[in-house]
């Protein structure tokens, strides 16, 4: 069983991960992060919060019934791909969990099935 | 007296262990001079919010309270590790945010007392006070009016628009608005986070979404003459008896004039 903070680990484990982190998306502060060169994680985690808030703002307006429930979310850039998965805990939240991917290495359809086991083993 | 976060610092640094009283508002856990629970007569306790969950049972609850605290509900199978640490962690944010500012009381520190949850997460205690800063800053980015915390949620009874947007605890809370309950009283009774509900009712307040609370009528912004409910931002140049703007007064609707201002031009750039 994982932790909050020893999931990390599992996920920076997935190949082709460059930074990971837990976010609690309310509030959006960083509840763990793997660091990394350059990266300033409060401002990261509250910027996320902030992409998934519109992120769903807007897709709730995009979809027939108005309203939506957000699993998972994948952005490629030219740098890299973005995924991020929402962890529904029975207390507030949700909680985010975000790994970052070299554009090159990463296999997403191996990093997707392996933050879903990790996410499993993290919530009910 | 100190302030509370500057008691904690000396706690810290003598790497205590034990409980300090603060007064009727709350109780801070130390473990070898980290911050391990806290809780706040204001916000929901962890114990609260497992019992709201569904997932954890009043006399399961009660079992691990007299023995095996946290860790029998996680060996129980009730919660996972991970769900255990997110609702201290929460829990204990959420009671900082409002137990930190509180003056008055003499604190009372008993070393040695335990919380019978045991330590699923530890903080800094600086660590603590950045955080609730960094939430004090994030909700007047939001709204930057803090009299909408305090004052009882009233929705206002038409749409300022056609079609909004709202999120779950948006919703939550705009249907058990009754115009008598603060947000703080809402979240007990929804078992939700003092500080999530904040942020809700900051959002909605931003959005119009919120009735002006009693005794703060909206500033006197010139209006054309015959004209009774509330005057949209555009002024009336016209109106030969108003000089150009509201008049200055020491009245705190002023401020609250310039705060609207302010975030109106906020939203413009």
């Amino acid at each position: 069983m994982l932790g909050l903070d020893d999931c990390l680990a599992e996920v920076m484990a997935i190949p082709g991960a460059l930074d990971a982190m837990v976010v609690d998306h309310t509030s959006g502060m960083a509840v763990a992060a793997s660091g990394g060169e350059g990266i300033d994680v409060e401002r990261s985690a509250a910027a996320l919060s902030e992409a998934l808030r519109h992120t769903t703002d807007g897709l709730a307006q995009t979809s027939p019934d108005g309203t939506i429930r957000l699993d998972e979310m994948l952005i490629t850039t030219d740098k890299g791909h973005h995924l991020v998965r929402h962890l529904v805990t029975p207390f507030e939240g949700p909680l985010v969990l975000y790994v970052r991917l070299d554009r090159e290495r990463a296999n997403l359809a191996l990093a997707r099935y392996r933050l879903q086991a990790i996410s499993g083993q993290l919530a009910k | 007296m100190p302030a509370l976060d500057t008691l904690l610092a000396g706690l810290a640094r003598e790497r205590s262990t034990g409980a300090l009283r603060v007064g009727r508002a709350g109780t801070i856990f130390m473990d070898a001079g980290r911050v391990t629970y806290m809780e706040c007569v204001d916000t929901p306790r962890a114990e609260d919010v497992l019992i709201a969950s569904g997932r954890v049972s009043a006399p399961a609850l009660r079992r691990a309270q007299r023995e095996g605290g946290g860790a029998r509900l996680v060996e129980d199978g009730m919660v996972t590790k991970g769900e255990l640490q997110h609702c201290v962690l929460g829990a204990v944010l959420d009671a900082a945010y409002f137990l930190l500012p509180v003056t008055g009381s003499r604190p009372k520190f008993r070393p040695g007392e335990r919380h019978w949850l045991g330590s699923h997460w530890y903080f800094e205690v600086e660590e603590i006070v950045r955080e609730c800063g960094r939430r004090r800053a994030q909700l007047a980015g939001i709204w930057p009016s803090a009299e909408v915390d305090t004052a009882p949620v009233a929705p206002v009874r038409r749409l300022p628009g056609h079609r909004v947007v709202l999120n779950d605890l948006q919703w939550e809370i705009l249907v058990h608005a009754d115009r008598a309950t603060t947000p703080l009283e809402l979240a007990m009774k929804l078992g939700r986070p003092g500080y999530s509900t904040l942020v809700a009712v900051r959002r909605l307040a931003a959005a119009g979404l919120l009735a002006r609370p009693e005794g703060t009528a909206p500033p006197p912004l010139p209006r054309r003459l015959g004209r009774t409910e509330e005057p949209g931002p555009r002024p009336n140049l016209d109106a030969p008896t108003l000089p150009l703007g509201p008049v200055v007064t020491a009245d705190p609707t002023d401020i609250n004039l310039l705060i609207r201002l302010k975030k109106a031009l906020e939203e413009l750039s």
